[in-house]
């Protein structure tokens, strides 16, 4: 029987931002972000409160695989944050935190949302123009020639966030396999365009994290029954190798629909067993050495393999399938019939390796453009998150091979970055509106609430209830304790600036962040040399902190633009 | 709808709290003298009598996020090392009130964070000085040139030959530091010097840091497990290389001999009894496995000098609930339970050799292997009434029993199960089949008897057999060891074969759990005692130190405002770094009260004294002499019988030779500190949980007021 409802009416809202509760749930969100931002930032506990996993992280991308929000307003900002952490891996809570304190800077401010989106927009372009120019004081240029540069950078990535649970040793073992593991996926011989290999990360949990190591080329996992069943390897130049991306274990998958009925005494699995032992006379024919499968190989053809000193590897998965197939140049073969001789491939050597409790196959290439990092932890909470660290770290340096630059970290860049804006607005609002009908209060109110939006962005790296100081000459961020005397002797007080590129000796005068203060022209303080020669620097991934701003400010605008939402209840 | 936050640390931190109360149940089973507790089901009314920590873990309500981060640091510790949890569970609950203290005395979170992950750093180097390491363990059972294989194999067995150079030196010299120290204290006729070389060859290829390097290394570990392989391996000469470079066997010879005279640490029995941490029963047939394995390696090479590793996948453990204590003993080769019905089976196959084939998967008539999908829309139709479905299985079981007759083969192990219908047709062919059969005992069955693990039998073909396994009942009158299920137990051996098995006997089957998890502890304690090759001077002497070494750099940090510990913050740049000095002193202060904890908590635990007040003079004395002196670790290893004493065995004469000194693993150890300590950390770090899902519901029911809704 039919039974027919009513349809419920669509609710609207009018204006959502001006809700209490959307208020209080950007509130909420905006604290869970904040609190977690930058090395001392605060890890949270995601779970499901009835026994599931724990997982602990402070990490945006972590965070982001859980949070479940409701409210549309809430989605925007999470998709768009999702969208940013898959492009760029970096800068995931600077975007959140970012977008929050825009928007709401904004609110108290008596604009139309037209002309604050107009003004935010020409306020981004200003930051872009100038972060991407020359004269920009906050970033340096990468030098290739040394590993200075990018060691700083991934162990700024791997210090900011404290839930890998990485003594200041083990930071620098594992900073130095990142990069020798990103270094090894760049190609000896570059042509007219380079293409990356791949990093694979093997876990090898509950050991030491100075067990840690980098190998070129691949490893598999391997039983001990595998390893009893290894012959010493036939001496030769290369071994010949065939993958197979179909399943080799003998069964009949693609019966298609429908009851297939065979008469008794006909017997399926042997006909199929007697194609697996064609196939491998085949390949005994072909003079293949190692056979690779993504699934699983029928035993009896592992035995026939065998006998014929051919190696059978199975269960690789279909995670190592693309590299795998990149690094031996073979075609992965999908059927049983019929190989062509082209899709077979080669490796250099095959050797057998023990790591911890596991053993491996270690597949070495002719030319290393895969490398595979075994990371270890203590626990399965700290190697997640240290695997997500890593993963990003390896991103990052692929990003900034192509933009090499990186921007100084340690909150340097915002507190600069406002400290222009605030000057450029102040000294040159006419060039900034030019064809623009907005007026130069409303620029200053924006600008205000932009700069500040930044610089509490800042201030957020702060979680132990110190105070913010910005110096009068390069605009970058020290951290003070609160409750310091009114009459201090700054330089004794502080040590380094945030990125740690100044030193409080170097003749500074400084202002409380919050305090309001004359507008300055930050310096380019940048002699090369010495950025180059600081070995402790804070850094922080160009490509990502841009596109981090850039969503930010327009994830921003976006929201600020809505003037209703409508939900369809049914 | 299907989010909530909770902040969990406003002034009081919830997770720390709850770590400290999971903690305080462990209490009662550190030290050598444990409380057993009942843990009843009230439900069930079910009850068992539990002594270790992992026991314990398994029956308590672990839901909530803190408890299940517990368990899994727990259970980590105890997958790796198989021992350390006891320490783990007790350190978590002494270090998180500790970080609770500071977080009440107002230190700031990361201070706290980098202080203690940086004291407990200082010590795990400091304690390095109460090393022992192990020589010439072997000497006493069989002739001297053993060692050498022993210094290349520790070479070989090293895959992570990625320390850079300068941390191989440092090696090095805390090596010989412990090395030199350690024959002061042992020998008294000591030759330190000699014992310093036998530490450089090692360092020398440590230092050695190259890739290949690596491959070559992990190829020879790799080779080092295949003996027959190794005559024909192009890697041969290589493993005569790193034996050329470590070239000790004069000295050591030297200092074998010397060593021998002393009575020192190179005896296994000294060693074992060290270790067994007052379950000697335990220790005592974990050391006579050792020893069956020594011999055995010995047969096996003759003359060749492969390293002798103590092979811990090679012990099965047969347990026999309901037998007498008497029976509890240890056998070369595979004992484990067969039907009674066998014995005429049994009496037929004795005395010969038999043949064997091995098989991996289940030996049932449809069993396939792993990863084979079975299709679920073919049938098969008879067209001939004489077969029906019923007979099937049983012309499968004719079709094995054939193929064993064709490749006279009398034994079969299965790794799975079995159908009964084959097990008892083929015992009337006598064809023995076994099934469930552990995976270390089909490799170690492979090694021995030259057969390949099928997973059909139907892949059975000649090479595949292996020959010469003797069947036999394990004791002469069979039917006196037969347990409930009717089962007997019979024993399987075959020349060489590198496999003991422990069999475990006692009258009270509720403390059978208990027996094999003291049995499994003290093997593992072995093994990594031999593995590390050293071990530590036990007893709380390490705690001990540190806990010295602790209040020694506290008092210093009070005195001096040394900015050396600046670096200690990641972020250097922040004002926490400069606050450092000023904090740190509370925070070292409440990290070494974890271990004074520990230690009265040990010393409390055996017994000696009536009172806490007591056991805590008792430390403060010596702490107190110990600070006094020039080091405390000088202090402990001459004053090491007093302390020794005071803390395990009250009742000894006063002849100093007669007390067996107490010796404790290291790795574990210290990873087990380092988990405890990482665990607490986290928690601490933590300020909030975020609940997702469905058990929103059932939180917001009960204890809705402190979370904000998304």
């Amino acid at each position: 029987m039919a039974r027919l409802e009513a349809k419920k009416p669509s609710v609207c809202e009018n204006e959502p931002l001006t809700s209490g509760r959307v208020r209080s749930m950007l509130s909420v969100l905006k604290r869970i972000v904040t609190s977690c931002y930058g090395p001392s930032g605060r890890l949270k506990q995601l779970h499901n409160s009835v026994g599931g996993h724990v997982c602990t992280t402070s990490q945006s991308s972590a965070l982001l695989r859980s949070l479940l929000v409701t409210h549309p307003i809430l989605k925007i900002l999470t998709a768009s944050m999702q969208n940013h952490v898959s492009c760029v891996s970096d800068c995931g809570l600077f975007m959140a935190i970012l977008c929050c304190n825009l928007i709401e800077n904004v609110q108290e401010i008596d604009l139309t949302p037209t002309t604050v989106i107009e003004l935010n927009k020409l306020l981004l372009s200003l930051c872009t123009n100038y972060l991407k120019s020359e004269v920009c004081g906050c970033r340096i240029p990468v030098d290739f020639s040394s590993t200075q540069i990018l060691l700083c950078l991934v162990r700024s990535i791997l210090t900011s966030k404290p839930a890998c649970m990485l003594t200041r040793k083990e930071v620098d073992h594992i900073s130095a396999l990142v990069l020798r593991a990103f270094l090894l996926t760049i190609p000896e011989k570059a042509k007219d365009y380079v293409i990356l290999g791949k990093t694979i990360i093997v876990p090898l949990k509950d050991q030491r994290v100075m067990d840690s190591t980098v190998l070129p080329g691949m490893l598999i996992e391997m039983s001990e029954v595998q390893l009893m069943r290894m012959l010493p390897m036939k001496k030769s130049s290369a071994l010949k190798v065939a993958l197979f991306c179909v399943s080799l274990s003998g069964d009949f998958s693609d019966t298609g629909e429908g009851t297939l009925v065979v008469s008794y005494g006909v017997d399926l699995e042997s006909a199929v067993l007697d194609q697996l032992l064609n196939l491998g006379w085949q390949l005994v024919r072909d003079q293949i050495d190692i056979v690779m499968c993504q699934k699983v190989i029928h035993p009896s053809l592992k035995q026939f393999l065998s006998t014929h000193r051919v190696i059978a590897i199975d269960r690789v998965g279909v995670a190592l399938m693309e590299p795998l197939s990149k690094m031996t140049g073979t075609q992965p073969i999908g059927s049983l019939s019929s190989i062509s001789p082209s899709s077979y491939g080669s490796v250099k050597d095959l050797c057998t390796a023990k790591f911890g409790s596991k053993r491996f196959f270690h597949l070495i290439p002719h030319e290393v453009t895969v490398s595979s990092l075994l990371l270890c932890n203590r626990s399965d909470t700290t190697w997640d998150e240290l695997k997500l660290t890593c993963q990003t770290a390896l991103h990052v340096l692929q990003l900034t091979i192509k933009e090499p630059f990186v921007f100084l970290g340690g909150g340097c860049t915002e507190t600069h970055l406002a400290a222009y804006i605030r000057h450029k607005t102040l000294n040159e609002p006419g060039s900034i509106l030019k064809g623009n009908e907005c007026t130069q209060t409303a620029l200053r109110l924006i600008a205000e609430a932009f700069c500040s939006a930044l610089e509490s962005l800042a201030g957020s790296l702060e979680h132990d209830g110190g105070e913010i100081l910005t110096d009068m000459k390069y605009g970058h961020f020290w951290s003070v304790q609160s409750d310091c005397p009114p009459l201090v002797n700054w330089p004794d007080l502080l040590s380094r600036c945030g990125c740690g590129l100044h030193s409080s000796q170097e003749e500074l005068s400084w202002s409380f962040l919050r305090s309001t203060r004359h507008p300055f022209v930050p310096q380019n303080c940048l002699p090369h040399e010495a950025a180059t020669s600081a070995n402790n620097l804070t850094l922080d991934c160009f490509t990502a902190k841009l596109s981090g701003l850039q969503v930010a400010v327009e994830t921003a605008n976006l929201i600020l633009d809505l003037a209703y939402v409508i939900e369809d209840k049914n | 709808m299907v989010m909530a936050c909770r902040v969990i640390n406003k002034r009081r931190h919830i997770g720390l709290q709850q770590l400290s109360s999971f903690a305080e149940t462990g209490r009662s089973f550190l030290g050598p003298v444990k409380a057993s507790k009942f843990i009843i089901d009230e439900e069930s009314h079910e009850s068992i009598l539990i002594s270790s920590v992992i026991r314990l873990l398994e029956s308590l309500d672990l839901t909530s996020a803190v408890g299940q981060l517990l368990n899994e640091a727990v259970q980590a510790q105890n997958n790796t090392y198989r021992t350390g949890t006891n320490t783990l569970l007790f350190f978590v609950g002494a270090w998180s009130s500790a970080a609770e203290e500071c977080l009440h005395l107002g230190v700031p979170i990361s201070v706290i964070v980098s202080v203690m992950s940086e004291g407990l750093n200082s010590c795990i180097e400091e304690v390095v000085s109460l090393q022992v390491p192990i020589h010439n363990l072997f000497d006493d059972i069989d002739s001297t040139n053993t060692f050498s294989g022993l210094e290349a194999f520790n070479v070989t067995l090293c895959p992570f030959l990625q320390i850079p150079s300068d941390t191989g030196l440092i090696q090095t010299n805390l090596d010989l530091k412990d090395a030199s120290q350690s024959v002061v204290i042992y020998s008294l006729s000591g030759r330190p010097v000699k014992s310093c070389v036998f530490f450089r060859p090692q360092a020398k290829v440590e230092a050695r840091e190259s890739i290949s390097q690596t491959l070559v290394n992990s190829q020879l570990a790799d080779n080092s497990c295949r003996r027959s392989i190794l005559i024909h391996s192009r890697h041969f000469n290589s493993t005569g290389n790193s034996q050329s470079i470590s070239k000790p066997d004069g000295f050591l010879e030297q200092c074998s001999a010397a060593a021998s005279k002393t009575h020192s640490c190179n005896d296994l029995v000294e060693l074992t009894v060290g270790l067994s941490h007052g379950d000697h029963s335990s220790m005592k047939l974990v050391e006579q496995v050792v020893r069956l394995q020594y011999q055995n390696a010995r047969m096996q090479q003759g003359n060749c000098t492969m390293p002798f590793m103590f092979d811990i996948s090679r012990i099965f453990a047969c347990y026999l609930p309901g037998l007498p204590e008497t029976f509890t003993c240890v056998c070369p080769g595979y004992i484990t339970l067969v039907s009674i019905s066998c014995t005429t089976l049994i009496k037929e196959l004795q005395n010969q050799p038999v043949r064997v084939i091995l098989i991996q998967g289940d030996l049932t008539e449809n069993y396939h292997h792993v990863g084979f999908n079975k299709s679920i829309n073919i049938k098969t139709v008879f067209e001939s009434m004489k077969v029906n479905e019923d007979s099937t299985e049983e012309l499968w079981a004719n079709r094995v029993s054939q193929i064993l007759i064709q490749f006279n083969v009398h034994l079969v192990l299965v790794q799975g199960n079995v159908s009964e219908h084959l097990i008892e047709k083929c015992m009337y062919k006598k064809q023995l089949v076994i099934g469930s059969v552990n995976g270390s005992v089909m490799h170690a069955f492979a090694e021995a008897t030259g057969a390949m693990q099928v997973a059909y039998i139907t892949q059975v073909n000649e090479d595949c057999v292996g020959s010469g396994v003797y069947v036999t009942f394990w004791r002469t009158i069979p039917l006196d060891v037969v347990d409930k299920k009717n089962r007997m137990a019979i024993l399987l051996k075959t020349g060489g074969i590198n496999l003991v098995t422990a069999v475990l006997t006692g009258p009270v089957t509720a403390q059978m759990q208990t027996k094999e998890d003291r049995f499994w502890t003290c093997a593992y304690r072995l093994y990594y005692a031999l593995k590390d090759q050293k071990v530590f001077l036990g007893g709380g002497a390490v705690e001990f130190l540190c806990l010295s070494h602790l209040r020694i750099i506290e008092e210093q940090s009070l005195k001096t405002e040394d900015q050396a510990c600046s670096g200690w913050l990641h972020n250097s740049s922040s004002w926490l770094a400069s606050s450092l000095a000023l904090y740190r002193p509370t925070v070292l202060k409440c990290l070494a009260n974890g271990w004074h904890k520990y230690l009265s908590t040990l010393i409390h635990n055996t017994a000696n004294y009536s009172s806490e007040f007591e056991v805590s003079t008792f430390i403060q004395h010596h702490l107190k002499n110990a600070m006094d002196s020039t080091s405390p670790s000088s202090y402990i290893l001459n004053e090491y019988s007093t302390l020794n004493r005071g803390v395990f065995n009250p009742d000894i004469s006063n002849k100093l030779e007669q007390i067996p000194r107490v010796y404790d693993i290291v790795t574990p150890k210290i990873e087990a500190w380092r988990r405890a300590l990482d665990l607490v950390l986290l928690i601490l770090q933590t300020d909030s949980e975020i609940v997702t899902g469905h058990g929103h519901t059932q939180t917001n029911s009960q204890e809705s007021e402190g979370f904000l809704f998304l």
